[in-house]
């Protein structure tokens, strides 16, 4: 090891800590040296792994159907899940990443940020364990695509996303509403919602700041459509394009209605548990939310929230006739890796050849669990388990249906890269509160977006059409 | 030569072993200490003034970009915003809790009866976990649940570009007051009775007393408040991430979120790393000027 090396080393563990006392909540920790090669060995001994599961009963499936499945399954490897909540796991990993320690498996951000992290050469290469275990067959090749940079495979995907519009659908019959499938009828319903004192959409970026990139996903899906995105993430035209200003300013158009959660300062300030809670009771009719949203709905109806109403979900209506419906916007919400500096590289490849390679076990975990657990793999609608609850096996088959026509778009935390993604939903919070117009929001966003797509920082997109 | 001269003489020796053997266990009772900040601190430091003047995204290898980050700086409106809010938040955070603080302690002293009681109920916030009080009140000040909606006031508090910054503010200096208000009370305590009575006597009223008699009394550790205020005020944090997590737009942004921000989300560790350094910068001139004054008696 020469001088400069360590000095470079010890500079950066220290750094991290130094930031870490800047600013508080930041933790950091000093380097080591760590590091050993990827063999694509068998692998065995400990594995560690942080993971951002919530609940007891949540937790409880983890331990037993995944850690405790894959310890049977591999007897002399030691699985060691600690939970954390999202978004100190994120802010942990990428601490621990740095200073050359942490998990070995790596659960990951979105595909647009743990390309930053393969980068900046904290991930171990996995192209030889793809090689070795053969994933190319046994995962979608559209999200292993989105994994992979210089050719190589830096980590797995870990789920699929997409956009639904959850409904409390027996408010739905009570009024005879019916589900709108277009802009006109889609206005024509929240208009009348509103006019009755029921919020149209319900929304919040009081938990997460970054949801005002799901309503982004929104509209410039169902607005603009799959193939301007494609465009513009091609570079063919700019997100300066009318088609992406006339969306952000329909966005805002809603929020100025009151039909988008009841108003910009109710977005702001009603924390995201009571706009559930007034979903279940009725007074917010519907909800724009992603596809994960699915395994916490069920709290806000039935017995324990009091109240006998049910919910289901629909496709996003089209916002222009020129776009498809049903149309599913498709991503990856987070990842899978292995940290460069394991020293068990190899169990830890095992462990995910494990979760991914068994795809009657993966269907079964989609199956217990809503949305949680639904990883892209290639599979029939036959072959969905019957125990299913039928709005999750419905999630199922229809983007299975949209993979094999092709209609499908594109949601920002996958595809768009990592500061152009936080500007889509901070840049969003400037537009609702009138520092910026939405013609400005689309020029620095296409900014941002040009230099970084000049960095390389984009992952490869999915095509447009057939992806199967 | 005198016996006391003979004797200074022949001690000298011994004098100065002492002097060295107390000051070696001085050291060696320090060491500990010592190693530990040169270790979490001076390590650190001195990474931060190099990553400071570096294009670093928090991960991987920097590269050395001058004083770019600091010119930066001084051009991005974000920090100006960040700046602005951090002066309105200092002069928020040091008058209203300092008022309600003092005349909290006043009107403690005034009570005979169940003092220790009144002093525990101001006390709570302040050792409630900030989380906890962020939380809840977040929960209070929503537009359709909270006290306002109670009150069939709607307004939304976090919400609102406008009285965002105020409202968190508001909440850190419901939780700090009622500490400061026991410290002061605590002062108090130690100013002379005899003082209030000769006051009496000059015929001098409530508040001529207090500012005569209890202000002057209650100096040094009012001094030191206003020191820590500044200090604290520099580092506002905690309640700011939880309850508004800077926004709506930035309007209740501060400097430490924005590094939060910069270091975590934007992957700008070096930009970060060169704010934090900015306001490390501006607490130590804060502290100089309080040594200064200091030394120029300001507290006596």
């Amino acid at each position: 090891m020469t001088a400069s090396l360590s000095r470079r080393r010890f500079l950066t563990g220290a750094g991290v800590t130094a930031l870490g006392l800047a600013v508080p909540g930041l933790l950091a920790g000093c380097g080591d040296d760590g590091g050993a090669g990827a063999g694509a060995g068998d692998g065995t001994g400990k594995v560690d792994f942080w993971i951002d599961i919530q609940g007891d009963a949540n937790q409880k499936y983890f331990t037993d159907s995944v850690v405790g499945a894959f310890e049977k399954a591999n007897p002399k490897i030691d699985l060691n899940a600690t939970f954390y909540k999202g978004e100190d796991l994120r802010r942990l990993v990428q601490t621990a990443l740095q200073a050359r320690s942490g998990p070995d498996v790596v659960r990951g951000p979105s595909a647009t940020q743990t390309l930053a992290w393969s980068k900046a050469h904290v991930l171990a290469d996995l192209t030889p364990y793809a090689e070795k275990y053969q994933w190319s067959d046994k995962l979608s090749a559209w999200a292993i695509k989105a994994f992979s940079t210089d050719g190589k495979l830096y980590a797995l995907p870990m789920r699929v996303d997409t956009m639904l519009l959850y409904f409390n659908k027996t408010l739905f019959e009570s009024k005879g509403w019916t589900q709108p499938t277009n802009r006109s009828e889609l206005e024509a319903f929240a208009a009348e919602s509103a006019g009755q004192g029921i919020t149209p959409f319900g929304s919040s970026n009081v938990d997460w700041k970054a949801a005002g990139e799901w309503l982004m996903t929104v509209f410039w899906n169902h607005y603009s459509g799959p193939d301007a995105l494609y465009d513009a993430l091609t570079g063919k035209i700019k997100f300066t394009d009318p088609v992406f200003v006339d969306a952000v300013a329909l966005v805002k158009s809603y929020f100025d209605k009151g039909w988008l959660a009841g108003g910009v300062d109710k977005y702001f300030a009603v924390p995201s548990q009571e706009i559930g809670a007034n979903f279940g009771k009725g007074t917010v009719a519907t909800i724009p939310q992603g596809g994960w949203f699915m395994s916490q709905v069920g709290q806000y109806f039935g017995e324990k929230a009091k109240n006998d109403n049910a919910w289901d979900w629909m496709p996003i209506p089209a916002l222009r006739p020129e776009v498809k419906y049903p149309l599913f916007e498709m991503g990856i919400g987070g990842s899978l890796a292995i940290n460069e500096a394991s020293k068990n590289k190899d169990a830890a490849a095992a462990y995910l050849n494990w979760y991914y390679g068994d795809k009657a076990a993966a269907l079964k975990r989609m199956a217990d669990v809503p949305s949680t657990y639904n990883i892209p793999v290639d599979f029939t609608d036959a072959e969905i388990p019957q125990s299913i609850d039928p709005r999750s096996a419905r999630v199922l088959t229809s983007l299975n249906k949209a993979v094999e026509t092709g209609d499908y778009g594109y949601v920002t935390w996958t595809w768009w890269p990592p500061k152009t993604d936080v500007f889509v939903y901070e840049g969003l919070e400037q537009v609702l509160t009138n520092k910026i117009t939405p013609a400005e929001y689309c020029k620095q966003l296409d900014e941002k977006f040009t230099a970084e797509k000049a960095e390389g920082t984009i992952p490869q997109l999915l095509e447009r059409g057939p992806a199967r | 030569m005198s016996d006391t001269a003979v004797r200074a003489a022949r001690s000298a020796p011994g004098a100065a072993r002492a002097r060295r053997r107390a000051a070696v266990i001085g050291w060696a009772f320090l060491a500990p200490l010592l190693v530990l900040n040169a270790l979490v601190v001076l390590g650190p430091s001195i990474a931060t003034v190099y990553y400071s003047f570096t294009d670093w995204s928090g991960l991987g290898p920097a590269t050395f970009i001058g004083l770019a980050n600091y010119t930066k700086a001084f051009g991005d409106p974000q920090v100006h915003e960040a700046l602005l809010h951090n002066g309105i938040w200092f002069v928020l955070f040091l008058s209203v809790p300092m008022a309600l603080g003092l005349l909290g302690a006043h009107v403690l002293s005034q009570v005979r009866r169940f003092q220790v009681v009144f002093r525990a109920l101001y006390f709570i916030p302040y050792v409630v976990a900030s989380v906890v009080n962020a939380a809840v009140w977040k929960m209070l000040l929503s537009p359709t649940s909270g006290i306002g909606h109670a009150l069939g006031f709607d307004h939304s508090w976090l919400g609102d570009p406008a009285t965002s910054l105020l409202s968190v503010n508001f909440v850190v200096n419901w939780h700090w007051w009622g500490f400061l208000a026991v410290i002061f009370f605590a002062a108090m305590q130690g100013v002379d009775p005899q003082l209030y009575d000769a006051a009496k006597v000059d015929g001098a009223s409530t508040w001529q007393q207090f500012k005569a008699v209890t202000l002057p009394g209650i100096r040094p550790t009012a001094v030191f408040l206003v020191l820590m205020t500044v200090i604290w005020t520099l580092k506002a944090f905690d309640y700011i991430f939880i309850m508004t997590g800077g926004g709506p737009a930035g309007s209740s942004e501060v400097v430490s979120t924005l590094m939060y921000k910069q270091a975590f989300n934007e992957y700008e560790a070096g930009y970060a790393a060169a704010l934090g350094l900015s306001m490390t910068v501006v607490t130590a001139v804060i502290l100089a000027v309080y040594q200064y004054l200091r030394k120029k008696g300001w507290e006596d």
